[in-house]
Order: structure tokens, then C-alpha cells, then sequence
């Protein structure tokens, strides 16, 4: 029964009538020593297709937490989190990772790029894990995927050798590998000079134009304007979902 | 091309050079411990047993006053006899120095060059010797002070010289075979003849010693003793005296005591190896796997299944498994042949042509491929189980959600630097890991320190053997005087401060069917006798008013099994048939030294009728002159001293060197030991620095961070450098009292092969404070060489590091 969803990617008929991201009673609470902490308090949220969802909430407020829900990096305490109609909480270890490489590309702050295979490499590892393309097409992709991301020079450099912002757009490149619908950002720019964060944002701005969902956490409410939806969490709750 | 995931295996063996040789070489040394100790173990026992029965060692020596030629025809063409020999023996002395003679054994065939049995290998020079020229025995050839090609002067018994040139080398691998005079360590120079050279030598042409082997079931001793009771009926059938008979398998080495213990020792220290590098290389790899887990976060987010991330960390412990077989299979087969060469000079074989041990690779092969994975596998399940998260965040290994017992107990410590306190709390942290380091450290350690104590427990009981040697020099006549016109004689020589006079014979057991057995050395000591202090097992010792007391050693357990106090023995001394009644039991050299027995002086010299007179003399000197120098100088002195009085000496040895020749064998031992104990250390030593090193390493990051807020690099080494002690200090604690039920089971497999019974364990500091010194000093290398190059390295590229 997972096998079919998995395979079958998001069928059109699904997206239509459903959000491609929903959250209901979301909760989620970190056991310290100190005692159980409550970061998400029973959340709701729904994300259609093709639309480009910015949170923002101040420092500690869950976004972080939110973000792990929805890519299922992180263990739900109680609700339900379907993508694409998947509950992917549910889904073993396993077949969640292979669900995540199909159908989702995770771009994080601090860019986490395997820092011994070179770039081209790092692209090309979610393509050997899913198994979607054949090896010489895989090669290809990976390359046109550095070279959309005006990488394509640096292909074959370790990625402690290139900057920071060169460092995300690898980090998106590789997001795009196996090509997924959906694609998840917590802080993207964070840690880029606002140049180069324009530029990271283009380049998501184009890919919701090719049709992709997006959803980004960022402290920048200047771009409010310019994506279909902000969302603002407050200690572990939606503050307003204006009416989408 | 390959794919990209092997391709990550394969760029994270190179990525860090330092990091991949630390793992392959801590997984090496313990493969290369255990081929070392299972390569040695086969060539060992193929050598001295197989290596021996090739040498077609007689199954049975009969030492006679002498007989004929056809007799020795008669003795052939017996049915159970496969080939018999005869041989002359004589004992001669030769020169060494100006005024030095060392005794020398010379046997003569009658066909040298068809010999059967007690085959000699060649190694110098041409065998057999032509008439008048001499070929000599590889193992005591020093003592003669004679090379190949040189000539040697022997005395003869009239006074006169003859000079023989050295034409051959030889090893004998029987000597001491016959059991007579406690075998092959006391065993004088041997020499081999021609039977025509004799007369020349003014020896008679006569056969006194008899070798055989049996036609079938030469691994029966049982078999054996009955067809050498044939043999001796054989002999008084023919009206022809025996003096001593002795029987023994093919593949019975005479030195077997100590392969025995020699080869339970390889069983014991590969089976503790087999441990510790299992330990040394669980260890290491948990500490390399801990360094992935942020990497195994990624991964996962990008699409890995758990099974893709554990094929990718099996084939990268595959690779670095094969490395370490490949290196120590090169090594280990080399060390177990200088080991073999060392220990062949020392308990006399032939080196073998050795090959591969099949089971030496397949077990380090097994151990290679198995041990890493497994060891592996729970970093890596650990790895792969928990959230991506933990991973990613770095604090899913750690257990570091809340302060530890002992960082709060250590915060308590006045006194304690801050930065001090994260470098301790940094040791405790991560608690499994700690144990790992610690088990690995302490395994090392105690066999190191064990071994060492096993060595000085047999050095202990060597020092302990000398107490039947008390007297600095022990003198001999040719003929007996009155001890009492003796002593006075003796004490007009500055130095000498007593003398007793002693007694010995040469004795053989009476089986109970009357017939001839074992030699024996009776020794008869006065009952006051200050100059011997036995190490008693049961019993007594002889007291005044002692009749036919006597006291025997540990090996008439063997050779009259069930024996005990009250007990009867039958002992022909000098051709008479005595009975004695047993006493006592004391221990001495164990397996080497054959049968001993001591009894009271008058009683003997009664039964020999030479009351008042001894031909043996003990000497104590005074205060001062207990060296071995001084002891021979003195002995040199007497016989100046009893040549003007006109009393013959037969022999004069130094108290020390009898010590010395009683020693030799245990000493080989102790060697063996010294050698396994520095393996051991160096075992130890790299689990020590493979572990810490990547401890460090571990926190190049960590370093990074301290350097940037202001840490000075001496800071940072002292925080390493306290860590690395306190694990180092920690263990070697610990491993003091593991060293005793290691030691204690060590020594026992030693004493147990050698004297049969258990002996004293004696606990040394030496081994303990050595131990110290290399933990000590491998503590500070393990830790201050990574963080030196973490240091090294800029902030930029410390933040950078995975
Ligand atoms: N592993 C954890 N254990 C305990 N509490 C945690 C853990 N991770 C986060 N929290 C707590 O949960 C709350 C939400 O954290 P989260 O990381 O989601 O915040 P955030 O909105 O992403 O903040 P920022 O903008 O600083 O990234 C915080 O109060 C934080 O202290
Ligand atoms: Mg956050």
C-alpha cells in the first residue's frame, strides 16, 4: 500500500482536491531533564501545491520544529502529518528515508554538504540512494542542476573550498536531485550577506514559478510581499492564518 | 564509474591519512599479536616434535659397563627391535685457557657414517670426522672456546695432550635424552669420533651405551618400557652390567617440559590477544563511526535507507580490515620465525622449513573480517537509530542531555580551573566510550604486567634454587680423604670461613620386578648442614639420627607414581641393593632435572664404607667474596693451596655457576616471557594511542571553537593532556589488579608444565611501574600529537571539520 504512493508521485487528481501538506493536532514535546517542553501545541496547517509558504516567528517560537514535522527528520509525540496523502509518521525508518529522497529536498541553514565528496559528488549521492535515474543520466542532471546553479565550474572542488553562499546553492542543487515536488527550507539565508541571499531567493522564486511547493523559514519580513503566504508561529502555535 | 556512495567510503579512508593508518594499525597489531602467537605455536610444536622423531631418536638408551660388537648384531635381530647402536662414551676434559679445562662428553661410533639412529644435523664444516679429528655440538660450543677449523687440546687421563682439529658442527638434537645428570642444560660439551680414534685418546675400544627404536609404536611408552626390559634381559642373559636404563617416545623432545609451557603460554596470551584486539578494534571504530554521525543525519535526509548507510560503513571497515590483514600477515609470519630462531638455539631443534599456517590466516582472516564488522555495528545501529535531529545537532552519541553524577561531583573540587573542568567532564561524558578505552587500556596492561610477574616469579624461584647451592665453592678429589684432616687443611686459605664434607652417588630405582631403572643422584649432606636450604613440599627434612632417611624430589612422582611418606624405595647404590624409607618431598628444576634424592652423610658413608671421608667438599668464604669472580679466583687458590699438599682435585666449580647451569633453562623461559611481555606492551601501547588519538581528534572541532574564544594553544594542551592522564592513570590502576588472576593463571600454566605442581606467585612493582612509565608516556603522545595538529590548523578549518 506505501509502495504504491511512493511510487506513484503525487497523482494530479490527489493535489487537486487536497492540500499537498497537512498538519492536524500537531504536538510535539522535547523531554528534558529539566522536565517536558511543549514546542508545537497542537498545530494545524495546510499547504497546497505550488504554493510558496514563508514562516517566520521569533527565535524559539517552534518554526525549527515545525519544519522537522513536515520533513519527518524528527519523532511526532501526537497528531498527523500527511504529504502528498502519505502519513509519513507512520512510515518505518526505512521507507520514510527513501519517501524524503523522492519527494522532498531539505535545504538547511548551516548547508550540510558531505565534506569529503566534491560537489558533483554530493549532488549525485540522493540519485545512487533512490535509484530514479540511470547512472549516465544521473551525471547529466547533476551537472545541469550545478550549472542552473552557475556552479558548474566548481564541479569537481570540496565543498570547504567554495563560500557560503556557493555552499547553498549546492545545497539546493543537490535538493533538486531526484527532482521532488515539494522542497523545505529552514533559514536558507540565514547565514548569508543579503546580496547573496537575493540571489538564493531568485532561484526560489523560480522554481515555485516551474511548479514546485515551497516552504521557508526566514527572520526577512521584507519578502513578505513576494511569496504566496507568510505564516507567523508563536510559542508553538499558528499567531494568524489569514484566509489563503 | 563508481558509484558515488563508495565513493564517499573511499574519500573519507583518504580524507584523513592520519585518522585511516591510526585504525588500520590498531586493528593490525592485534591480528598481527594473533598470528604471531598461533604461527608460533604450529611451528613451534612442528619442530621440536616432528623435527625430533626426523632425527630417529632411539626409543631406548641402556648405559653399560660394556659389550661386544655382536652383541649389539643379537640385539637388532630381536623382533620388537627396529635398529640398535652401539656407542663408546667417554668423558675427557679440554684445555680452554692457560690453566682451564671444561669437561667434554665425546661419543665414538663404530659406523659413523651409516648412523641411524640419534641422526646428527650438520651445519658447519664435513661430517663424519676423519681419525684423529673431532666434530662438535652446536649448543655448548662456548664453553669449549673452540671454532670451526681450530684445534683443541684434551687431556688425557695420564696427563698427556692431544690436539684435535674442530672439523664439523653438529646439533644434537638428543641431548639429554638419556635423563642422566638432569639433561640438556647440564650437559657438558658435547664431541663425536671415530671408534678407531679412541686407543689415541687412551680410551678402551668398548661399547658401553646402547641406542634402539622399536619397530612399531614408537608414541607407546608403555610399549617401549617392555621391549627395553627385553633388552636388559637381553644383557644379563649375556652376563653384561647395566647401569642405567632409559625409555622415551619419537616425538619426546628433552627439553618438552619447556615447549610445554612455552606453547600454554602462546594458548593462554592468543586467547587474552584475541580480547584485547577485539577491544582495541571495537574501540577505535566506535570512535571513528561517532566522528560520521552528522553525516549519517545527512544522508538520511537526502534519501539513505538504513541498509544504504550501513553497506557504505561495512565497505569502509572493509577496506581498512583488509589493510590491516594485509599488514599483519606480512609481519606476523617474519616475528614468529625470529622468535622460532631465537628459541632454537636456546632449547636445541632444528629450524624448520616452515610454511604458511593455514590456521595462523584463516584465524586472523576471521578475525579480520568479523570482529571490525560486529565491533562496528553498534556505532553504526546507533548511528543510523536515532532521529535526524540528533544526528545533525551533533548530541545524539552523547548522553549529555544533563550533567553526569561525576561532573557534579567534580564541580565540588575547589580549586578546579573552569576550562580544567570542561577537559574532565569531556572524559566522563561519553560514558560508553570510556569504557571502552578503559577495558582496552586494562586488558593491555594486566598481560603486560602479568607476564611480567610470571618472569619474576620463576626468576624468584631461581634465586630460590640457589639455596641448594649455598656454598661458594664446591670441590671434588679423586680420591676420598678424612674430612676432618680436610677442613683444616682448607681453612689455612685466607677466605675460607667452614667446609663440610659431602657425599654423592650415582643410584638407579629397582623396579619391582628386580630389574634396573631410573638414574638417580643421591646426594648425602650432614644433617647440620647450613649450606642447603630445600624448598620442602611434604615431609621433613634428614634430622640427626636418621637411618636410611631419604628425601625425593618432585619427579619421583613421575617415575613412582602414588608414593608417599612411609613409603619404601629400592635404590641400587654402587651395584648393592639398598631399601630407604621416604621422609620428605622437596621441589627442584622440575621436568629437567630428573631424580634427586637427599639423604643423611653418615648413613651413606656407611653403606660405602668411607666413614670420616668424603671425596666432595662444600666451602664457605668470607663475607665479601660471594661474587662469581671472586668465588673462582678462591677455587683456583685451593688448588694451588692442595696440589702443594699433594691432594689431587678432580674438579672445582664456583657455587654461583651450578646456580647458573640449574638456571639456564628457566632463564630461556624468561626471555620468552620478556619478549611476550614487550609484545603485550606494544599491543597495549597502540590500543592506547590508536583510542586516545582519536578521542582527540574527535574534538579537533571543539578545539576550534575554545581557540576562538580565546583558548591559547597551551591551554588546549594542558586540557588534553589531563584528559589524557587521567584515562591513562585511571587504567593503570586498574590494571595493577588485573594483573594478578592474569599473572597468577599465567605462572601457573609456566609451573605446572615445568615442575608440575604450582609455585609461589610473586608480585613485582617492576613490571607495574613500566607500565606506568608507558602509559604515562603514551597518554601525553596520544593526546598532545592530534591536538598539536589540530592547533595547527586555522579556526576557519578546524569550524570546518567533520
Ligand atoms: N532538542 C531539544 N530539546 C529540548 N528543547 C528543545 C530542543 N530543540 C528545541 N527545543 C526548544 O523548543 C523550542 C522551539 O525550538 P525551535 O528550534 O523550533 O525554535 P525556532 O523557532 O526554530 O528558533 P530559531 O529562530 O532560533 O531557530 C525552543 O524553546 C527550544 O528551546
Ligand atoms: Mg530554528
Amino acid at each position: 500500500m506505501h509502495l504504491a504512493i511512493m511510487n506513484s508521485r503525487f497523482p494530479p487528481e490527489i493535489s487537486n482536491h487536497q492540500p499537498l501538506i497537512r498538519l492536524r493536532q500537531v504536538v510535539k514535546v522535547y523531554r528534558t531533564a529539566a522536565g517536558d517542553f511543549p514546542a508545537l501545541k497542537g498545530l494545524d496547517l495546510d499547504v497546497e501545491a505550488g504554493e510558496f509558504l514563508a514562516i517566520t516567528g521569533k527565535s524559539g517560537a517552534g518554526k525549527t520544529t515545525l519544519v522537522n514535522m513536515i520533513t519527518g527528520t524528527d519523532a511526532l509525540t501526537s497528531g498527523v502529518v500527511e504529504v502528498g496523502g502519505v502519513n509519513i509518521h507512520q512510515l518505518d525508518e526505512n521507507r520514510r528515508a527513501l519517501w524524503r529522497g523522492r519527494h522532498l529536498g531539505v535545504i538547511y541553514q548551516s548547508f550540510h554538504l558531505l565534506p569529503n565528496l566534491t560537489l558533483l559528488d554530493n549532488i549525485l549521492l540522493p540519485m545512487d540512494f533512490c535509484g530514479l535515474y540511470r547512472r549516465r543520466a544521473s551525471r547529466e542532471r547533476a551537472m545541469d542542476l550545478l550549472r542552473q546553479m552557475e556552479m558548474a565550474d566548481h564541479a569537481h572542488k570540496l565543498p570547504s573550498q567554495i563560500s557560503g553562499g556557493q555552499q547553498q546553492r549546492v545545497a539546493i542543487a543537490r535538493a533538486l536531485a531526484n527532482d521532488p515536488p515539494l522542497i523545505v527550507a529552514d533559514e536558507p539565508t540565514g547565514r548569508l550577506d543579503s546580496v547573496t541571499a537575493e540571489v538564493i531567493f531568485r532561484i526560489f522564486q523560480q522554481l515555485v514559478a516551474q511548479g514546485k511547493t515551497l516552504v521557508m523559514v526566514t527572520h526577512d519580513r521584507t519578502i513578505a510581499g513576494r511569496v504566496s503566504r507568510m505564516l507567523t508561529i508563536q510559542d508553538g502555535e499558528v499567531l494568524n492564518q489569514p484566509a489563503a | 564509474m563508481m558509484r558515488p556512495r563508495w565513493h564517499k567510503a573511499l574519500a573519507d579512508l583518504w580524507s584523513n591519512k592520519m585518522r585511516s593508518l591510526l585504525v588500520i594499525v590498531s586493528i593490525a597489531i592485534g591480528l598481527f599479536a594473533v598470528g604471531l602467537i598461533s604461527t608460533t605455536h604450529a611451528w613451534l610444536g612442528l619442530a621440536m616434535r616432528d623435527g625430533y622423531a626426523a632425527q630417529n631418536p632411539a626409543n631406548i638408551i641402556i648405559t653399560a659397563a660394556g659389550f661386544p660388537a655382536d652383541f649389539v648384531d643379537r640385539i637388532r635381530n630381536l623382533p620388537d627391535v627396529q635398529e640398535a647402536e652401539g656407542v663408546a662414551l667417554v668423558s675427557l676434559r679440554v684445555q680452554t685457557g692457560q690453566d682451564t679445562s671444561t669437561p667434554i662428553d665425546i661419543q665414538a661410533f663404530p659406523e659413523m657414517d651409516e648412523k641411524q639412529i640419534n641422526q646428527l644435523t650438520l651445519l658447519e664444516g664435513k661430517y663424519p670426522p676423519a681419525d684423529r679429528e673431532i666434530v662438535l655440538d652446536i649448543n655448548k660450543l662456548e664453553d669449549t672456546a673452540a671454532r670451526l677449523g681450530d684445534t683443541i687440546t684434551v687431556q688425557l687421563p695420564s696427563g698427556r695432550l692431544r690436539e684435535m682439529k674442530v672439523v664439523g658442527i653438529v646439533r644434537d638434537m638428543t641431548i639429554g635424552a638419556g635423563g642422566m645428570g638432569g639433561g640438556y642444560f647440564i650437559a657438558s660439551p658435547q664431541g663425536y669420533i671415530t671408534f678407531e680414534t679412541l686407543a689415541w685418546l687412551e680410551q678402551p675400544e668398548l661399547l658401553n651405551q646402547l641406542h634402539a627404536t622399536v619397530r612399531s609404536g614408537d608414541a607407546d611408552l608403555e610399549h617401549i618400557q617392555s621391549v627395553a626390559g627385553t633388552l636388559m634381559d637381553e644383557f644379563e642373559r649375556n652376563s653384561l652390567i647395566t647401569i642405567s636404563r632409559a625409555a622415551m617416545t619419537s616425538t619426546a623432545h628433552p627439553n618438552n617440559p619447556y615447549l610445554e609451557s612455552m606453547l600454554g603460554l602462546l594458548v593462554m596470551l592468543g586467547f587474552l590477544v584475541v580480547f584485547l584486539s577485539a577491544f582495541i578494534i571495537t574501540n577505535t571504530l566506535s570512535a571513528l563511526l561517532n566522528q560520521q554521525i552528522q553525516q549519517v543525519g545527512v544522508m538520511k535526509t537526502i534519501g539513505a535507507s538504513r541498509f544504504q548507510i550501513r553497506s557504505i560503513y561495512m565497505v569502509l571497515i572493509l577496506v581498512y580490515s583488509l589493510a590491516a590483514l594485509g599488514l599483519a600477515l606480512a609481519f606476523s609470519d617474519r616475528a614468529a620465525y625470529a622468535l622460532l630462531t631465537f628459541l632454537s638455539t636456546r632449547i636445541n631443534f632444528n629450524l624448520p622449513a616452515v610454511q604458511p599456517v593455514p590456521r595462523s590466516i584463516l584465524l586472523q582472516a576471521l578475525i579480520a573480517l568479523i570482529v571490525p564488522q560486529v565491533a562496528g555495528s553498534l556505532p553504526i545501529l546507533q548511528g543510523t537509530r536515532i532521529t535526524i535531529q540528533q544526528a545533525l545537532s551533533g548530541t545524539g552519541s552523547g548522553n549529555a542531555d544533563r550533567p553526569s553524577v561525576v561532573y557534579r561531583w567534580l564541580a565540588k573540587i575547589r580549586g578546579l580551573s573552569r576550562p580544567m573542568l570542561i577537559s574532565l567532564r569531556n572524559t566522563f561524558r561519553r560514558r560508553l566510550r570510556l569504557v571502552l578505552t578503559l577495558v582496552t587500556l586494562i586488558l593491555g596492561g594486566a598481560i603486560f604486567i602479568g607476564v611480567f610477574n610470571v618472569r619474576t616469579t620463576i626468576d624468584h624461584y631461581m634465586d630460590r634454587l640457589g639455596k641448594y647451592f649455598i656454598a661458594d665453592v664446591n670441590l671434588t678429589l679423586s680420591e676420598p680423604h678424612s674430612i676432618r684432616e680436610m677442613t683444616a687443611i682448607l681453612k689455612q686459605v685466607p677466605g675460607v670461613v667452614s667446609v663440610e664434607g659431602w657425599a654423592g652417588a650415582r643410584a638407579e630405582l629397582v623396579e619391582p620386578d628386580g630389574s634396573v631403572g631410573e638414574a638417580v643422584i643421591l646426594q648425602a649432606v650432614p644433617t647440620d648442614s647450613t649450606l642447603i636450604e630445600p624448598i620442602l613440599t611434604a615431609g621433613r627434612w634428614i634430622l640427626p639420627g636418621d637411618e636410611n632417611a631419604i628425601v625425593l624430589n618432585e619427579m619421583f612422582n613421575e617415575s613412582l607414581p602414588g608414593i608417599a611418606i612411609g613409603d619404601t624405595v629400592r635404590l641400587r647404590v654402587n651395584g648393592e641393593e639398598t631399601e630407604w624409607v621416604v621422609v620428605g618431598f622437596f621441589q627442584f628444576a622440575g621436568k629437567s632435572g630428573g631424580l634427586l634424592a637427599y639423604t643423611g652423610f653418615d648413613h651413606l658413608s656407611r653403606l660405602t664404607s668411607m666413614t670420616g671421608r668424603s671425596m666432595f667438599y662444600r666451602i664457605v668464604t668470607a663475607e665479601g667474596m660471594h661474587t662469581l669472580e671472586q668465588q673462582e679466583e678462591l677455587g683456583a687458590v685451593l688448588e694451588a693451596h692442595l696440589k702443594r699438599q699433594g691432594i689431587e682435585v678432580s674438579e672445582i666449580t664456583a657455587g654461583l655457576s651450578l646456580n647458573e647451569t640449574t638456571a639456564r633453562g628457566l632463564d630461556t623461559l624468561t626471555t620468552f616471557l620478556l619478549f611476550m611481555a614487550l609484545l603485550m606492551a606494544a599491543v597495549g601501547s597502540m590500543g592506547l594511542m590508536g583510542t586516545m588519538s582519536l578521542n582527540v581528534m574527535e574534538r579537533t572541532r571543539e578545539i576550534g571553537v575554545m581557540r576562538a574564544i580565546g583558548a591559547t594553544d597551551r591551554h588546549i594542551t594542558r586540557l588534553v593532556l589531563v584528559e589524557g592522564m587521567l584515562i591513562g592513570l585511571i587504567s593503570w590502576v586498574l590494571a595493577c589488579l588485573a594483573s594478578f588472576p592474569i599473572g597468577k593463571m599465567l605462572s601457573d600454566v609456566v609451573s605446572i608444565a615445568i615442575f608440575s605442581m604450582p609455585i609461589d606467585f610473586v608480585f613485582t612493582a617492576t613490571g607495574v611501574f613500566i607500565w606506568l612509565g608507558l602509559v604515562t608516556i603514551l597518554s601525553i603522545l596520544a593526546s598532545v600529537l592530534p591536538a598539536r595538529s589540530a592547533a595547527r590548523l586555522t579556526i576557519r578549518e578546524v569550524l570546518a571539520y567533520e
